[in-house]
């Protein structure tokens, strides 16, 4: 499915009501997407009055209290919480910006990127699925192949090769309990790591460490290349 | 007996050189029991630490002191018990790693030492730490120690007596602070290591010890840690790193290339694909010519015929001789006595066995070895539903499957320790059945070895596979640390086998004994007899085997090895074909556990899933054993003739 929304400058209004989509989807992410809970969450930055333009634009329907995207909010709502997460991934991980200093960023790039841009940022970062804050980044168009024209800056470790090195960017630790013995074991993010081999498991070499994994786990260790 | 001394515990990276530490500091008045309710082994001993005697406790290895292993809660628990200080000790070369268990350990509030151990090995690789510098920065004392070789260990003594409490790290970032005083406040002000509890049960650790009054932690602790979108164990983490990292800028260095020795070459090559494998299969064969060859051979000839055969059996019987009632002297002396039987086989045949097998253990644990056949075998473990863990227990029953059901409890799951336990019961031969079966299979044609090796791989992978379906919960992750490969210290490597050995005759012989009676009662009641009535149709009918085979199997029963001993006496007097004996070593294989390791089973898995294992396994060897006695009378060229 392609988008059907125009990204030339975006207007105020066009702004506003993209950020209080945003905003919805976020709460119904945490289950509590309720009237009153979106009135409150509205009030906090946009103004409450969004809340009754968005039913208005057909972006909200309200059936029975708690309100409901349509289909078209839907896309909207999940297109900008996209772009708003692969920019915070890229400011943090790629650019190293420390997420204060990224945020006025983050912002104004959630309604300006292309669809294009933002699967090619997608597919540069290697299809993450959290942002920084753990919160799952929505799936593009670009996700489920994998590949596209654009090499990876950040790949998994099971996308390296023997002699790779790279420094950790981010794990992806929620997936299993298990993984958190990855930072107890000295692969956090910001460690330098080299892989010795791919074959029959990974092993990776960090600082004076060792350590043997599989290909289970190094899916979800996520390595900005070395430079 | 409570002691009035104070009480010193020694905590640790694993293989930072602890243990070795530990005797440095203690000298040989050790002693080494499982701490309570578990496997694990802890080594208590006495020290002179500036003019004062404490007791030093060394704690096993661990990485975090949130737990992930039973190694892991045991210290935990035991720093929870409040030992007056701790002492610990950090790989130099492998600073951070250190620093973040210090950090950690901080939330418990306990008087600190820190030994900067193995300074050789970080010079060797142009590693340069700035002790005084890193001791300023935590405010405690920081010795550099290499404690092979006893340096520093003096200084060590006399630091340890000023240790001193560290400042937990605090970051109010995401509201962690405020999390953990929410928590921390479920416990009374006194309680030692309170803060390092609420930093459990807000990284989802639900086994810490709840205080009395708080039915609702674990709920408010769910509660608290479902605010948080990233996990906190990962934020708490991370505000401990900044620290950890600060420090380590300041005061570690390195300068020049990494040397790589011998060691460091062998311990690469033996965990890729070429020459792993072969390195696997030269460890495999040198541990077999060790194990099989000179204690299951040599130093069992010489204990049986020799120590039992020629003076203590003999001795035995003219003691027993004196005794009127032929039922004491019987039971003593007799064809199931108790000396005879029970004790002459768990010494005779089975310690040399189990003995040389410890010391080939211990050798291969303390190289570093081990882990890197993990790594090598992760992806056939897979297949049954296992990861490369599983295969210290599993190595481990080729000795002794009784030990080995006991070490399932390293694995991290309840599914893995259910497959692994039903896999020992089932197909892993241990050392005693595989000196017996070497011995019928001596003068044979290799293909009965061979059709035996294949139905024994054949039904562990099926019956591993079906396990992998059946037992409920996922496979974990491999991921596994992998210490350097270092010269087995012999000193180490005998105290283990010395607690291992002190644990068979322990806990194993007397469930020897108890077998040997009961089947000594059978005997004398004629139930034995009446038994093999019963059964004989299967053997002789479906196995194809001679109805004195029966008797065999029936020891087998309550002792695996023993049954192959008595086929073993068949095949001597002619009475077995080829097919024959493929069939009855396929059968004595795969039946039954010997008694103990069937107590042992039951007393870890639970009698219902110990009964449920032992049907199963009855049902799989006989339907196996069917089919492989079908299937070589159907083609008897595979035999050869």
């Amino acid at each position: 499915m392609t988008e059907t929304v125009k990204f030339s400058l975006p207007d105020a209004e066009q702004e506003s009501l993209e950020e209080s989509l945003g905003i919805l989807w976020r709460l119904r992410e945490t289950g509590s997407l309720s009237r009153s809970e979106a009135l409150r969450g509205l009030a906090a930055s946009v103004g409450e009055a969004a809340y009754a333009k968005l039913v208005e634009r057909g972006y909200v329907l309200e059936d029975g209290g708690a309100p409901r995207l349509t289909e078209t909010g839907e896309t909207l709502a999940c297109g900008v919480t996209r772009r708003h997460r692969l920019a915070e991934r890229l400011l943090n991980d790629v650019l190293d910006m420390a997420p204060a200093s990224a945020d006025p960023d983050v912002c104004r790039l959630e309604h300006v990127l292309s669809a294009e841009a933002t699967d090619s940022i997608c597919a540069l970062l290697g299809h993450p699925t959290e942002d920084p804050h753990g919160r799952p980044i929505p799936e593009g168009p670009c996700c489920a192949g994998r590949g596209g024209p654009v090499e990876p800056l950040i790949r998994s470790v099971d996308r390296m090769k023997p002699g790779d090195e790279g420094t950790i960017a981010y794990l992806r630790l929620a997936t299993h309990p298990e993984l958190h013995k990855l930072l107890s074991l000295g692969l956090a993010p910001g460690t330098r790591i080299h892989v010795r081999q791919t074959r029959p498991a990974f092993v990776l070499q960090a600082g004076e460490s060792e350590l043997a994994l599989d290909g289970d786990v190094a899916k979800n260790i996520f390595v900005r290349k070395a430079s | 007996m409570p002691s009035p001394r104070r009480t010193l515990a020694l905590v640790g990276n694993p293989n930072v050189g602890k243990s070795v530490l530990f005797h440095r500091l203690t000298g040989e008045y050790v002693n080494v029991s499982n701490y309570p309710g578990t496997t694990v082994e802890v080594a208590r001993g006495r020290a002179s630490l500036a003019g004062e005697i404490w007791d030093v406790v060394d704690t096993p290895g661990v990485n975090s002191l949130i737990p992930f292993s039973e190694d892991e809660r045991v210290t935990r628990d035991f720093l929870l018990g409040a030992p007056e200080a701790a002492l610990v000790v950090l790989d130099a070369k492998n600073l951070r790693r250190g620093l973040r268990l210090i950090f950690e350990l901080a939330d418990y509030g306990l008087p600190i030492s820190v030994a900067l151990n193995l300074m050789d090995e970080a010079m060797d690789r142009g590693i340069e730490v700035d002790v005084r510098r890193l001791s300023e920065l935590l405010g405690v004392p920081v010795v550099g120690t290499v404690a092979v070789t006893g340096e520093g260990v003096a200084e060590l003594k006399r630091a340890t007596a000023k240790a001193s409490r560290l400042a937990p790290t605090a970051s109010n970032e995401d509201g962690l602070e405020n999390a953990l005083s929410t928590l921390e406040a479920f416990w009374p002000r006194e309680r030692i290591g309170r803060r390092g509890l609420a930093a459990a049960l807000l990284a989802g650790d639900e086994s810490v010890p709840a205080p009395r009054d708080a039915s609702d932690l674990l709920g408010a602790a769910a509660a608290i840690r479902r605010t948080f979108f990233r996990p906190p164990r990962q934020l708490m983490f991370e505000a401990r790193e900044s620290v950890v990292r600060e420090i380590e800028a300041q005061v570690f260095s390195r300068k020049g290339e990494i040397r790589s020795g011998w060691a460091a070459r062998w311990g690469a090559w033996s965990m890729r694909p070429w020459p792993g494998y072969l390195i696997a299969a030269g460890v495999l064969y040198l541990t077999y010519l060790f194990v099989g060859v000179f204690g299951a051979g040599v130093a069992v000839t010489f204990f049986e015929n020799t120590v039992f055969g020629r003076f203590i059996v003999p001795a035995a019987a003219r003691l027993m001789a004196g005794v009127p009632s032929p039922f004491w002297r019987d039971l003593m002396v007799g064809p199931y006595g108790v000396i005879s039987m029970a004790i002459s086989y768990a010494f005779a045949l089975l310690l040399p066995i189990v003995t040389t097998f410890f010391i080939a253990f211990g050798l291969l644990e303390d190289s570093g070895y081990l882990p890197r056949l993990s790594v090598m075998v992760d992806r056939a473990f897979r297949l049954i539903g296992l990861n490369g863990r599983a295969v210290l227990p599993m190595i481990l029953g080729l000795g002794c499957d009784t030990m080995a059901t006991v070490t399932t409890r390293v694995l991290d799951t309840k599914r893995e320790r259910v497959i692994v336990t039903f896999l020992l019961t089932l197909s892993i031969p241990c050392s005693a059945q595989l000196a017996v079966i070497l011995a019928m299979t001596a003068g044979l044609s290799a293909r009965v070895m061979f059709v035996w090796l294949a139905v024994l791989l054949g039904t562990t992978l099926a019956a591993g596979a079906a396990a992998a379906r059946f037992v409920p919960g996922a496979r974990s992750p491999f991921l596994m640390e992998i210490p350097p490969i270092r010269r087995p210290l012999l000193r180490n490597v005998f105290l283990k086998m010395r607690i291992r050995l002190a644990w068979y005759v322990k806990e194993v012989v007397p469930l020897f004994v108890l077998g040997t009676l009961v089947l000594f009662f059978l005997d004398r009641w004629g139930a034995l007899r009446v038994l093999e009535r019963i059964a004989s149709p299967v053997v002789r009918g479906w196995l194809g085997l001679p109805g004195e085979a029966t008797g065999a199997f029936l020891i087998g029963f309550l002792r695996r090895d023993y049954g192959a001993a008595g086929l073993y006496r068949l095949q001597k007097a002619g009475l077995l074909n080829l097919r024959q004996v493929t069939v009855s070593l396929v059968v004595v294989t795969l039946f039954m556990p010997c008694i103990a390791q069937w107590f042992i089973m039951v007393k870890e898995r639970g009698l219902r899933s110990a009964l449920g294992m032992t049907a199963i396994v009855g049902a799989v060897a006989l339907g196996v054993s069917c089919a492989v006695n079908a299937g070589l009378n159907a083609c008897p060229w595979i035999l050869g003739r």
